[in-house]
Order: structure tokens, then C-alpha cells, then sequence
């Protein structure tokens, strides 16, 4: 007895699986490091070249496994993350068809391979992902369905016709699908972790060092949208604090620990109250930014006592916060010892110079603001502003301050902090995005990565800690720039022709992607009904919706599928509707009985329409049975009329 | 596999039918059962995997390719279990063979609606599949039985199975044809000669002189090659055949009794073997069985198949 499963695959089916391994592991590749992804599509390349005639022996592919493990490993480091473990899969999926021979083999290429684009969901989730994802699936189902012909030994189909009744089985699939996507129980809490990116894409972190920002500055990708409701800030104070920094051992800038620092004084807030929704890219950290200082901290995220946001688990998928947040007129008017001392320490051994130079304006200025404002003078009039800054020795500050006098926001936040340390005035550095592209399609804030900044806070009795931007002292377009892109300004046709104009719709289209299909959470699903008076749904009442609805979705399906198909014929489709309508009255044709004899059966119960009947039949018969007599024309009329008949 | 064996068996005696049936059957839901394939089993935890990954993350994408693959597989299921819904199956029938050759059974099949029907496979439950293919609403396959006692074969319990569309999921239904099928006996292999025609003495002699030609005739389909005059026919260019004077008396008696002192089913063996010989040299024979009236004399299929089936159906000794 002969498994058909174990049948060999024929050429056409093994390219087709072989092409479904391909279209599966192009969004993975396109996700993983460059050279990694170019790796394993020669290794997919080769080894398909090498097997194509006949599959490689045991001993050669566990060599090539372990090899490849190995070598995949090593690129990462051996640090087993999210992104080692998808690279790892992808180049599984790479060695496959070396061993790819019969049904079953093909089988389980397929099914591996839809695999594939699910992890590249884990790394990625956008619309272009899932395009490529749902099409190697979509293709994944012809070839099954290629081989499920194979195995049923009929004819090759060729390569439209399993498409075809794949994209059928889909098509009846997809109501049922919906239903359990839009209704099926989400989960609020994940039930384990999100495991790391190994390679941490780019966002803010809880370090500065010099020379650190620049690659993130040069990232145009979004880190995150700001939706106002009400009144939105000029955008010169829009400072999306992130992560305070205030312990610096001479080359870093650390966030430090901020425990046992005392209770957290009240901040008082000014009249100005920025009400607005905050959605956030996936960074996988907890660092959250939030505009100037958040009045509460939303569900989910603690406020540290410095005033930055941090969430409760890493953000590893998108997510979206609702906040509000206010200008503060004082904030925390007395500095607490362990505080001030923390924001006043410097460096044992570094910078001499610039110590000096602090000490020598405390004595000469005496007044605080004086030295804020003697510091921002010289600043404005010395330094230059550039991303391309020269790179720093061992006392960074001093050769900063005192040498090259050209760097970007993290020099001048950093110099500008310990000077004032350094003349006796509790600084600190605070990292965070500032200002954001308004988006006029969407009517959002765009905050890109490259958008992120760093400038300073000194704390002033009386005044508490005050925001100090010296960056904005050298380059004040880093902060104002502002041309064309003033609220209201201008139509679409404008934002497309304007700077940047393509990335602008392309994000607006992201972001109602994020919107429509990225955003659906345990939360929003409770509030699915909301617009039908059902405020929150309880799990019961979800359970019941999902039974629901997937029932009927099930129903729909079956009946679609029972469908017979259509008749291709025209006079055919309208002949059998015909006596449909016959039967419905109960003079239906039985099946053995000719077609002229039902209509003399019908003339002799009497009925009205009998002659026309009997003429249509007539016509009907010499159409089908009188060969040569029927044109195109006349079969046209006569399915007009057949379909035009009504019985009484 | 072999582990469950028993539980397997236990498990399809409880599928219906559970005993034969008469022709013809039709396949409607409550005999067809649709079960996931061994592919489908993995492909069911594939999906599950992507679900829970999905539902752990919030990963939208990955839940929506998950529940879609889903939606597919699920209206495979449907779409498999449809394939069989509805068909028929009419008759079965075969040829007659002795034990020990192969029964070729004809499956015939129909189905009433016009929806399109794929993937079709017969077998028995552990024989080969044959693939069954319709056209225009009927379609037949031929399955090979293998035949080892003379008498009535019950045909076992027949499969009609799919697992189009995708190969996920298996629908089947079980027929079991009440429709019995005769298996003739195995004929001796080395069996004596025919026993001398029985008749007057005269006629006897006459016969065992043996070439006492009465005319040539024309060649017939059947004739034995022995009775072909090969010098004549090459003379004329056509065939010919000698037709023998056949006086009553040298019909050939096969009779039961005369074979005493030989086991049960040797006697059977052998008559059968004669039965086929006598046949073959286009004889007239009358077979002899016990507690029956004489079968015969004559010739030619119908009584061949007459003389055997009496034969196959003799009591087991």
C-alpha cells in the first residue's frame, strides 16, 4: 500500500511551494539587519540550486543546520532576542527545500513557511508587512491546494485554478475570520513577556554621551503622534519631556535612581491646560515622553519624581495614551538636601576648567539669573550649531565649552549643566523630543526620532525648576522653524507639493492604518457597542457576541459554499429560472420529463400562459437540439424572453 | 499506529453503516464524518500558536493572517464535506473469477445536483485508493478484491474519501454493499484428463478413433485452436475448423460420484477443472452433483458459468 503522501511532488508543484517559501521569507529578510538577510537569501538561493535535482543527504544538511545556527548566533552577538530568533527561523525556512521531495514534505514547507510572516508581525506591523504576510499566505493556500490535487490524482490543474478556489476558500473563510477578530475575547494583560529586540531600534534612552545622538537624529521615522483636543501649544513650547538626566560621571549622562529622593513636591500648575491623545511607536523600552509636565499619569505608567513618564511594561506594540498636561508656574518650589546635592555634584577629576570658569561667574555675578542668562550670552555669541561635531577627548566639556565650540543639542545641554553645577546652581539634563511636524491631511503632531533633544532645567528658589535651552540660543530654527508649516495653512494639494509632502501622507495613511487596525485592544473591543448603547461590554456579553456572530458568519459560510455554481449558459441560467418559477406554483418539470412534454402538460392543466410556454419551448429546444439553427442573436432574445416569461 | 489498532477498530465499527446495506446509497451528513488530516492536525497547531502569540502581543497583523488561514481552513472543512454530500452511490458489480485470482469490482456512482465534485478517492478501509473522477453527473471505479474461498464473497465495507480542497481535513463515508459477489472454485491445477465421453460403445469407438471429419466450417470466435485444419485453411487463405461428428453419446459426463475416495474440496477443484477444459475444447458436458438434477449437456458460456456457480456453491464439505 502506497501513502499518497508520500507521492513525489512534480515540477510545477515544487516551484510552487518553493515560491511560497520565497514570498513568506521576503518581509522577514526585509526586516533583519542587512547583511543577515542577504545571507540567508544566498543560502535559500544555493541550496534550492543544489537540491533541485536531488535532495541533499542527512549528514550534509544537519551540517548545514548547525552551521547556520551557528553562524546566525554569532551575527547576533549570542544574544538570544526577538530579532536571533526570527533570523534563526528565516534561515530554518532557507534550509527547508533541500528536502523537499514529496507531498508531505511540500506540505510541511507550506505550512512552515506561513510561519514566517507571523514573527515578521512581531518586528513589524506595517501595512506593507502584512500586504507581503497575507499574500505568501494567500499563495500558501494555492499550493496546498495544488497538492491536494496531486494527491487526489487528477489532472494538473496548471496555475490559475488553485489560485482561483484558494482565493474562493478564502473569500467564504473571511466573515468568520472578522467575527473572531473584531469579537474574540482579547486578553488585557499579556500572559508573558515581550521578549527584547536584540538589535534595540532607536529611541530615547537613559544614557547621553557625546556623539551618542547622532544616528538618532538622522532617523525621520515617527516615535510618535499627538492628537489636540482643545487648545494646542505653540510650537515653541511644545517640549515632550522624556527621561531627566542628572548623575554625570564625567563622559555620561545617566538617568540615576530616583528612589529615596524624598516625597515629590506639588508642581503648580498655570491656567494652560494641553489636553491630547499621544499615540507611540513601538520602542521596546518603558520611557515615555509626555508634553512639559503631565498633570496625572494615565493608567498603565507611574511619574517618576522628576517628572518623566514611565510605563508599567515595555512598549513593545503600539500604543496610545491619553494626557493631559500644563505649563507649570513652580515646580517644586523647595529642593529637598539629597536633591539639590544630586543636581549640584560634579565629576571627581574631570573638566577643570570649566569648574573653574563656574566658580569665578559665581563670584562675579552672584545673582542666579545672571549667570543663567551671562552663560546663554556667550553661548549664542561663540558657538555654532551642527550635527557634524568634531569628536571629543577625555574632558569632553572643557573641549567643548573651550575648543571646538560646534556640536549639537547633547553638547550644549551637557556643558551647559555642569557650568551651572559648577557656578552652584542644582541642573539637570532633560532629554525628550521637542516641537513636531503638523500632519494637514490627519490634523495630527508628527514627533519624528530626529525631532529628539536635550536642554536643561536649573532650579531657581522661588521659580522652582525652570526650562534652559541653550541649543535654542545658537539655533533657534532647530526649535522655531516653522516655514509652511503653521496650522491651517494651505489644502492637500499643497502637502503634497510642499517639503516632505509625500512622507506626510504616507504617515496620515500609517496612521489610520495604526488607527483602524493596530490600535484594536482588550479596550477597544469592550467599547466596540458603545455606539448601540452597550457602554462596556462584560467577558459574558462578549462571549455571547462572539457566539453570535460566529455562528452566523459559520451559516453564511456554509451557504455560500453550498451553492451550486452558476450555469455559464445564458439560455440555459434562464431556462432552469423558468421552471424554478414553475415549481414555485407547482407545476415544476419533473426530472425525467422532456421539455415539450411539460409544456403539454401544462397546457392541459389549464393554464393561461400554456401557448407561450409551449412557443418558448419550442424555441428553446431548436436551440439546444436543432443544430445550425440557432445564431448568437437569436439565443440572446430567446434567453430574453425565457427570462421575461412569468407563469399564472 | 499499531498501538491503536484496536481503539481504530473499535472506533470504525461504530461508524455507520454498520452492517451491509442494500443500493443504492446516498451520502447526506449523517454518514459522512470529516476529520482534520495528520497535515491539518499541524496546521490546526500552527494556528493556534500564531492565535495565542497574536492575543499575547495584541499583534494585530499576526491575529488577522491567523484568524483568516482560519476562516480558510474552516470553510475547507465545509468545502470537503460538500464534495460527498450528495452523491450516490448505485451499484457495484463483477465479473466473476475463481478464488484465488483478483475480483475487479465496479463501483458505480451518481450524483443528483450539478455542484462540481473533486479529489474523490474509493478504497477499501485498508487497500489501495483509486481515484474516482465524474463526468456529466456519473463515474465508475474498478477495485481490486482479492479472492482466496470459492462461494459468496461479502465485499467488505467501501471508503468514498476526499481532502480537497486543501488537504487539511478528511471527509469519508462508508457504503457497505449488501450486493454479494460469486467467487468460483479454484480449478486442480494438475488434474487428470477428461473422462472418455459416455454414450453407446459404438459411438464410443468412433470417438476415441478421433479424426472422423464430417465437413469443415468456417472459423468462429471461440473455437478451440485444436480444432483449426491448418493445411486446408493455408490452401484456401481463411480459416477453418473441423467439425467433428459429435453423436449424442460422446458428451462428456462429470459427475460427482465417480470421483469417490477424493477429499471434498478436491472433488469441487476438479470438476471445475473440467468444467474449464471441457470448455476449452468446445466439448458438451453435463455435470452430476449431488441432491441436484444434471446441469447440462451443453456448451458454451451460460452453461459454463451455470456449471461453476453450482459448483462454487456447494456445501463446504
Amino acid at each position: 500500500m502506497a501513502d499518497p503522501r508520500a507521492r513525489p511532488l512534480d515540477d510545477d508543484s515544487r516551484r510552487w511551494t518553493l515560491l511560497v517559501a520565497g514570498v513568506c521569507l521576503l518581509p522577514l529578510l526585509l526586516q533583519l539587519p542587512g547583511p543577515t538577510a542577504l545571507a540567508i537569501a544566498a543560502t535559500a538561493v544555493v541550496i534550492v540550486a543544489l537540491s533541485w535535482r536531488k535532495p541533499l543527504s542527512v549528514g550534509v544538511r544537519m551540517l548545514l543546520a548547525i552551521t547556520i545556527v551557528i553562524a546566525v548566533a554569532a551575527q547576533f552577538g549570542f544574544n538570544f532576542g526577538r530579532d536571533t530568533g526570527c533570523a534563526m527561523l528565516g534561515a530554518m525556512l532557507a534550509l527547508k527545500p533541500s528536502e523537499t521531495t514529496t507531498i508531505r514534505d511540500g506540505r510541511s514547507l507550506v505550512g512552515f513557511a506561513l510561519f514566517a510572516p507571523f514573527s515578521t508581525f512581531l518586528l513589524d506591523q506595517g501595512p506593507w508587512t502584512l500586504a507581503l504576510g497575507l499574500t505568501g499566505a494567500l499563495l500558501g493556500l494555492g499550493a496546498l491546494q495544488r497538492l491536494a490535487t496531486l494527491e487526489g490524482e487528477m489532472p494538473s490543474p496548471g496555475l490559475w485554478s488553485p489560485m482561483q478556489q484558494a482565493l474562493t476558500v478564502l473569500a467564504f473563510g473571511i466573515p468568520l475570520a472578522l467575527a473572531i477578530f473584531w469579537l474574540f475575547p482579547r486578553i488585557g494583560t499579556p500572559l508573558w513577556g515581550v521578549p527584547d529586540r536584540a538589535t534595540a531600534k532607536i529611541g530615547l534612552s537613559d544614557r547621553m554621551s557625546p556623539g551618542d545622538w547622532a544616528q538618532l537624529l538622522s532617523d525621520d521615522t515617527v516615535a510618535a503622534r499627538a492628537h489636540f483636543l482643545g487648545v494646542t501649544p505653540p510650537k515653541s513650547a511644545m517640549y515632550w519631556r522624556g527621561p531627566v538626566l542628572s548623575d554625570f560621571d564625567g563622559r555620561t549622562w545617566r538617568r540615576g535612581d530616583n528612589i529615596g529622593l524624598g516625597a515629590r513636591d506639588h508642581v503648580q500648575p498655570s491656567r494652560i491646560v494641553w489636553t491630547y491623545t499621544l499615540e507611540v511607536e513601538p520602542t521596546d523600552r518603558t520611557q515615555m515622553v509626555a508634553l512639559d509636565v503631565p498633570l496625572a499619569a494615565p493608567a498603565g505608567t507611574t511619574l517618576s519624581l522628576d517628572y518623566s513618564l514611565r510605563a508599567a511594561r515595555p512598549l513593545a506594540a503600539l500604543t496610545r495614551w491619553r494626557m493631559s498636561s500644563s505649563p507649570p508656574q513652580v515646580m517644586q518650589s523647595q529642593l529637598p538636601e539629597p536633591q539639590r546635592r544630586r543636581a549640584l555634584a560634579l565629576p571627581r577629576g574631570y573638566d577643570p576648567r570649566t569648574v573653574a570658569l563656574g566658580r569665578q561667574l559665581r563670584t562675579r555675578l552672584h545673582d542666579d539669573r545672571a549667570i543663567v542668562q551671562y552663560a546663554l550670552d556667550w553661548i549664542r555669541r561663540d558657538f555654532s550649531y551642527s550635527l557634524d561635531a568634531p569628536p571629543l577627548g577625555r574632558d569632553t566639556v572643557d573641549e567643548f565649552l573651550f575648543k571646538t565650540r560646534i556640536g549639537y543639542c547633547e553638547h550644549f545641554a551637557g556643558s551647559f549643566t555642569l557650568l551651572m553645577r559648577a557656578a552652584g546652581i542644582p541642573t539637570r539634563v532633560v532629554t525628550g523630543y521637542v516641537g513636531g511636524r503638523w500632519n494637514r491631511l490627519g490634523g495630527y503632531w508628527m514627533i519624528l526620532r530626529s525631532d529628539a533633544h536635550a536642554w536643561a532645567e536649573v532650579w531657581l528658589p522661588g521659580r522652582g525648576w525652570v526650562r534652559v535651552d541653550p541649543t535654542a540660543a545658537v539655533a533657534p530654527e532647530r526649535i522655531y522653524d516653522t516655514v509652511g508649516e503653521q496650522l491651517g495653512e494651505g489644502g492637500v494639494l499643497d502637502t503634497l507639493q510642499g517639503p516632505n509632502g509625500l512622507a506626510q501622507v504616507g504617515d496620515w495613511l500609517r496612521q489610520n492604518w495604526n488607527d483602524m487596525v493596530l490600535g484594536f485592544d482588550a479596550d477597544r473591543q469592550e467599547r466596540l457597542f458603545a455606539p448601540l448603547g452597550l457602554k462596556r461590554m462584560t467577558a459574558m456579553q462578549l462571549v455571547l457576541a462572539f457566539g453570535i456572530t460566529a455562528s452566523l458568519a459559520l451559516g453564511l459560510m456554509v451557504w455560500l459554499t453550498m451553492r451550486t455554481p452558476r450555469e455559464q449558459d445564458p439560455v440555459l441560467r434562464a431556462w432552469h429560472r423558468l421552471g424554478a418559477r414553475y415549481t414555485r406554483i407547482g407545476l415544476g418539470r419533473a426530472p425525467h420529463e422532456p421539455a415539450t412534454a411539460w409544456a403539454e402538460r401544462i397546457g392541459k392543466a389549464g393554464s393561461p400562459t400554456a401557448r407561450e410556454l409551449q412557443e418558448l419551448t419550442a424555441r428553446f429546444t431548436d436551440s439546444r437540439y436543432a443544430a445550425g439553427v440557432a445564431d448568437e442573436a437569436s439565443a440572446r432574445r430567446l434567453a430574453r424572453d425565457l427570462r421575461a416569461h412569468r407563469p399564472s | 499506529m499499531a498501538r491503536f489498532g484496536g481503539l481504530r477498530r473499535r472506533l470504525l465499527a461504530l461508524a455507520r453503516p454498520r452492517g451491509p446495506e442494500s443500493l443504492p446509497v446516498r451520502f447526506d451528513r449523517r454518514r459522512i464524518y470529516v476529520l482534520p488530516t495528520r497535515f491539518g492536525l499541524f496546521f490546526a497547531a500552527l494556528l493556534a500558536a500564531m492565535s495565542v502569540g497574536g492575543l499575547n502581543y495584541n499583534n494585530n497583523p499576526a491575529l488577522l493572517m491567523a484568524f483568516l488561514l482560519a476562516g480558510a481552513a474552516m470553510s475547507s472543512l465545509v468545502s470537503a464535506q460538500l464534495q460527498l454530500s450528495g452523491l450516490s452511490v448505485v451499484a457495484v458489480d463483477a465479473e466473476p473469477v475463481h478464488a484465488g485470482r483478483t475480483l475487479h469490482l465496479r463501483v458505480h456512482t451518481r450524483t443528483t445536483d450539478r455542484r462540481v465534485r473533486s479529489g474523490l478517492k474509493v478504497d477499501f478501509d485498508d487497500g489501495d485508493t483509486v481515484p474516482l473522477a465524474l463526468r456529466d453527473g456519473t463515474g465508475e471505479v474498478v477495485l481490486d478484491v482479492a479472492t482466496h474461498h470459492r462461494g459468496w464473497l461479502d465485499i467488505p465495507r467501501l471508503r468514498v474519501q476526499t481532502t480537497w480542497p486543501l488537504g487539511l481535513a478528511r471527509a469519508w463515508s462508508y457504503v457497505w454493499p449488501e450486493t454479494p459477489v460469486l467467487v468460483y472454485p479454484r480449478p486442480e491445477a494438475l488434474a487428470p484428463p477428461l473422462p472418455i465421453g459416455s454414450g453407446d460403445p459404438a459411438a464410443r469407438r468412433l470417438h476415441a478413433a478421433g479424426d472422423d471429419v464430417h465437413h469443415l466450417r468456417n472459423y468462429r470466435a471461440g473455437d478451440s485452436r485444436r480444432a483449426i485444419a491448418w493445411k486446408p485453411s493455408a490452401r484456401r487463405g481463411t480459416l477453418l475448423v473441423r467439425e467433428f461428428e459429435q453423436p449424442i453419446g460422446t458428451d462428456i459426463d462429470l459427475d460427482w460420484r465417480e470421483l469417490h475416495g477424493l477429499p471434498h474440496e478436491v472433488r469441487v477443484a476438479r470438476l471445475a477443472r473440467w468444467v474449464e477444459d471441457a470448455e476449452r475444447d468446445g466439448r458438451r458436458y453435463r455435470l452430476w452433483l449431488p441432491g441436484q438434477p444434471p446441469l447440462g449437456p451443453e456448451r458454451g458460456p451460460a452453461h459454463r458459468h451455470a456449471c461453476l456457480r453450482a459448483l462454487a456453491l456447494m456445501p463446504h464439505g
